[in-house]
């Protein structure tokens, strides 16, 4: 029965990504008003703080709130600095590593509601045969430039300025500058309804060129994400976040090397986040700071055991030449899949496509 | 089966401490009245029904809040908690001249705690009453509203979540009951601090179905430029009320609150609409079909 449901690892976190884009755009339905704040504050790692609908949140407005409301503001005021500014940073953090705990990177490439918009997005341009675009040295540079991107956006949008705004040093609308150029909180209060996040507040030139920013973001993820896999992903500041705790998730991928790793490179070429490493590399080098978990590597090696999830010993799923064999059938590494009819008789497949 | 049970037991014994910051509490918070004393008439009385107001609270106090009743002769003022230890879970304040300060049941918890003022006579029992939402995690008000705390209430059907708020324009549901019984046809006076007045009828089973009027007053420009400090919405205060007759008393029962500012006030979906579109335009390049490349082909394994 589930053999039948979910012939594959990518049926089944497509199953879970839709899932989990309901719980999080929408999830106070079911589990009531309320109740979507405890979940908030069980598992602060769900959704946009800004739908009023979902059931959970981002794990990023908590931390920029916490910076700007208790950090600078008990630096201001020392006396209060244990039970301020430890105390709650400390918990919010620990919470945030106990859900993670669990999930590992797993939350960007199987929960996150922005990622999975991405990833319809993109199976939407395949389908419409638009030529995928890859961050692979010949075709937009190399991925490494982009890289650093959501380091910087992690430690000065995240940590740096509601910092300086808790202190008194920037103005107050820089409190939660990351939640203010999200693409995120646009695309889900979209995905209810509700405009008011993609209008642009006036009257305030700080708030006013943020929320533009973020309207520029979601504008480009939307059209980008038919070419590019995963554009906004790429920069995302929780990808960051999670990446410097990756090591200490039991959820992890593990690669061993084979005497073909490096030359046939299809893990990488069905990798989203366009990763040459686990071609290249073995161990924790293989298991990059821009994996998300997704397993597309694994279901696309056609070694077997060569490249696995696994949650601390159990091996989740492994690699396998029959699998992969199966697999190829119906979609190849780089997400192409058979277009629509009325598409593929107006234009007709390069090569690369084939 | 213990590896898995581990982490779902530190989420739990983790719930109790992670706390997502406010923007602004609901109401009467420490934000709220420096966001909306610009534009407020501060100087005259908008209604005459009994109000718990709050005072002003110092940057970043958490801890405790500062009410001021107005149109009742109360002499404490009293707070109920959704959980904390059995004594702590209804206190009495007394009343000095600025008002009661009120603190939740522990340091420690947080969430929305209801309070109430309370003048009786023989003939008349008034109650002003308001809830309060202390920035910690807490148990949600579900029980703690569902508790008859008084004879006549007017009661939030539900209270707006974390990060929400009333808002102009919006209809929301207040449950009217005495005694711990529904009042069906029940008259429910609102009441805003922009002069709108309205009164609906609650349905059969106690429910009135509150319509907040799109009356918010342009707000008076700071010298910074902004009309408001930063992502918190400007808030002005409401009042629910309702009175009844039982057993030669006349019950008269008022909950306040702060409803906020329409999220598109203030707001241009159009230039919204038009980054979002110069951002699909700068993305179209993207979609135009490269040279195919010896890395695009299937390889046979």
């Amino acid at each position: 029965m589930l053999k039948t449901l979910f012939p594959t690892l990518a049926r089944f976190r497509l199953a879970v990504q839709l899932v989990m884009l309901f719980v999080t755009v929408y999830g106070s339905v079911i589990v009531g008003t309320y109740m979507a704040d405890k979940i908030s504050n069980n598992l602060p790692a769900l959704s946009c703080a800004y739908d009023q609908m979902n059931g959970g949140y981002c794990v990023l407005i908590p931390t920029q709130h916490i910076i700007h409301h208790r950090i600078g503001e008990a630096l201001v005021r020392a006396q209060q600095l244990t039970f301020g500014m430890v105390l709650p940073l400390l918990m919010s953090f620990v919470a945030f590593f106990a859900f993670f705990f669990v999930l590992g990177k797993a939350f960007c490439g199987w929960v996150c509601p922005l990622g999975t918009l991405q990833e319809l997005i993109g199976k939407v341009g395949r389908r419409f045969n638009i030529g995928l675009r890859r961050f692979d040295g010949e075709d937009l540079g190399s991925v490494k430039r982009v890289r650093p991107v959501k380091w910087l956006l992690l430690l000065g949008l995240v940590f740096i300025l509601p910092l300086l705004t808790g202190l008194g040093v920037t103005p107050h609308s820089l409190g939660n500058p990351y939640c203010d150029i999200c693409p995120s909180r646009v695309a889900t209060t979209l995905l209810t309804g509700n405009t008011e996040q993609l209008a642009l507040r006036l009257g305030d030139n700080v708030s006013f060129t943020l929320g533009a920013i973020a309207d520029l973001l979601i504008g480009f993820m939307i059209v980008g994400a038919l070419a590019i896999r995963q554009p906004f992903c790429r920069i995302c500041p929780l990808l960051a976040f999670n990446a410097v705790f990756q090591r200490l998730s039991p959820l992890r991928l593990v690669k061993k090397m084979h005497e073909n790793c490096g030359k046939c490179g299809i893990c990488t070429e069905a990798c989203p986040m366009d990763i040459p490493e686990i071609a290249k590399e073995e161990g924790h080098k293989a298991y990059h700071e821009d994996c998300t978990l997704c397993g597309r590597c694994a279901e696309y090696c056609p070694q077997d055991g060569v490249i696995q999830l696994k949650w601390g010993p159990f091996a989740l799923f492994s690699s396998s030449r029959d699998y992969y064999k199966d697999k190829v059938k119906g979609e190849l590494p780089d997400g192409t899949v058979k277009p629509l009819k009325f598409v593929k008789n107006a234009t007709k497949p390069t090569s690369a496509d084939a | 089966m213990k590896t898995y049970l581990i982490p779902l037991g530190l989420l739990a014994a983790t719930a109790a401490l992670a706390q997502h910051e406010h923007h602004a509490p609901p109401a009467v918070s420490a934000a709220a009245p420096a966001a909306t004393q610009a534009a407020r008439p501060t100087a005259r009385l908008w209604t005459i029904q009994p109000l718990l107001l709050p005072g002003r609270a110092a940057r970043g106090e958490r801890a405790s809040a500062l009410l001021r009743p107005q149109g009742i002769a109360a002499q404490t003022v009293t707070v109920f908690a959704a959980e904390g230890p059995a004594e702590r879970l209804q206190v009495e304040y007394p009343l000095a001249p600025e008002g009661a300060r009120i603190a939740p049941a522990t340091p420690k918890v947080g969430n929305y705690h209801w309070v109430v003022a309370r003048e009786e006579s023989a003939e008349a029992v008034r109650v002003a009453s308001t809830a309060w939402y202390f920035g910690n995690p807490g148990d949600s008000p579900k029980e703690l509203l569902k508790l008859p705390k008084h004879e006549l209430e007017i009661v939030p059907d539900p209270l707006p979540r974390e990060h929400g708020s009333y808002r102009e324009s919006e209809k929301w549901r207040f449950l009217v009951r005495f005694n711990g019984q529904p009042l069906a046809g029940q008259p429910v006076t609102l009441e805003t601090e922009f002069g709108s007045r309205s009164t609906v009828l609650t349905d059969a089973a106690g429910i009135a179905t509150v319509l907040f009027p799109r009356d918010f007053k342009p707000a008076e420009k700071k010298a910074g430029g902004g009309e408001h400090e930063g992502h918190s919405p400007r808030r002005a205060a409401f009042v629910l009320s309702t009175t009844t007759e039982a057993n030669g008393r006349r019950y008269l029962t008022a909950f306040n609150y702060t409803y906020g500012q329409d999220g598109d006030r203030n707001r241009s979906l159009g230039w919204g609409a038009a980054f979002g579109l110069i951002g699909m335009l700068a993305a179209t390049p993207l979609l135009r079909r490269r040279k195919p490349t010896a890395s695009g082909e299937h390889r046979d394994a």
